[in-house]
């Protein structure tokens, strides 16, 4: 299977990581409040 | 990562082909059609749940996660991925990926030092015996030495991801590659339905069987989904297990690099600290940083739980992917040879693992 391997700039390792930070970032300050599952 | 197995390459990685805004436009309906099935799995759980306690019945708890393979599985293989759906149903690695960043922050540093430390010691154990058993099965079923050495990186390390690391380093054909990612996906597929059934018939707890996938199970959208099949807490475990097995990419592609360049069959690699540094997975560092804010306390309780459900959300996409990029048509075209040696060092890794995984429970209790 292909995954987008890379963009010019950054990694698709950089992007999640800078995802999943940018998301623990809202959480933290309270703009994600509640997440259902 | 390219494959032979499966959906063609998105083309969003070449910047010349339009505008970033327009590539990631093109993600969109992909994304959706693995949001989609990944719903559609989770609604299929509920609804049987609910049924099952309306009409006074015990049914067998399925989780999402087999029904979103499954579904995936079943439109993969029938009227296929249309074209327009590709490139975003390929996002399924990065939505893996990100899954695992915010499930750092579930786990307390201590954790990660004490499990991540006891797996590298496993891994470490696995990595010498696995990669010595590939090495000779494959020379007895004459493969070619190249495929010899993409097999045993795949199975003995980080399935797909290691592959194609390796491919590079040691100048692999693109076909020997191919060879090799269509026989570890073939096999994690089939892992995905018999580990969590051995799990079981062993009695095995959340955190053995955890660690278990996660150094036995080849690709880590397949560890994480044999993992979490089994139970929530045991998909964590495999999550962290099989990160810390992803961390040793670089050393055994660095290996099996300098390996093959004193043959004079590939590069000689001149700076080996930079080549680590490209082939290790950032994403790790990522997951570590948000366990370390995690431990100090920068996230309450509720905040906790929060990114504990963005991870599932994410990790929901992952497991729509792994279905609907599994060919299994395709997979069958691959030689039986290579599909064979894969399969033998397979299961041999997977009883030598079950081993570490029981002995470390004896002296250390899991």
């Amino acid at each position: 299977m292909s995954a987008p391997k890379s963009t010019r700039f950054l990694t698709l390792d950089t992007w999640a990581v800078l995802l999943a930070l940018a998301a623990a970032v809202l959480v933290h300050f309270g703009i994600l409040k509640n997440v259902p599952w | 990562m390219a494959s032979a197995s499966a959906i063609p390459l998105a083309p969003i990685t070449t910047p010349e082909r339009g505008s970033l805004l327009k590539r990631t436009a093109g993600l969109v309906p992909g994304i959706l059609l693995l949001a989609a099935v990944g719903y559609g799995g989770k609604f299929i759980e509920h609804t049987i749940s609910v049924y099952g306690k309306a009409h006074h019945l015990v049914l067998p708890n399925i989780e999402y996660v087999l029904w979103a393979i499954l579904i995936g599985l079943v439109i993969s293989n029938t009227v296929g991925v249309p074209a327009i759906f590709r490139s975003g149903v390929a996002t399924y690695e990065f939505w893996l990926k990100t899954g695992i960043v915010l499930l750092g922050a579930r786990f307390l540093l201590g954790d990660v030092q004490r499990l991540g430390g006891l797996s590298l010691v496993l891994i470490a154990i696995e990595l010498a015996l696995a990669l010595t058993f590939m090495t000779y099965l494959g020379r007895a079923f004459k493969l070619k030495p190249k495929l010899v050495s993409l097999l045993a990186v795949g199975s003995s390390i980080c399935g797909v991801s290691a592959i194609i690391a390796a491919q590079g380093a040691i100048d692999a054909d693109e076909e020997d590659s191919s060879y090799a990612i269509a026989a570890i996906l073939a096999l994690g597929a089939v892992s995905l339905l018999v580990f969590p059934l051995i799990g079981h018939a062993l009695h095995m707890s959340d955190r053995a069987y955890g660690l278990w996938t996660g150094l036995a199970v080849d690709n880590t959208a397949e560890a994480t989904a044999a993992g979490a099949l089994y139970s929530d807490a045991a998909g964590k475990v495999a999550v962290l297990a099989k990160t810390c097995r992803n961390a040793t990419i670089g050393f055994v592609v660095l290996g099996y690099a300098i390996y093959w360049a004193s043959k004079g069959q590939a590069e000689v690699v001149t700076n080996k600290a930079a080549f680590l540094w490209r082939k290790f997975p950032k994403f790790i560092l990522g997951f570590l940083l948000i366990s370390l804010l995690s431990t100090v306390g920068f996230f309450g309780k509720p905040q906790l739980l929060a990114l504990g459900n963005l991870s599932r959300w994410a990790f929901l996409l992952t497991f729509a992917g792994v279905g609907l990029r599994t060919n299994l048509k395709e997979l069958g075209k691959q030689g039986i040879k290579p599909f064979l040696v894969g399969a033998i060092g397979e299961v041999v890794i997977a009883l030598i693992t079950l081993g570490l995984v029981y002995g470390a429970d004896h002296w250390y209790h899991l």
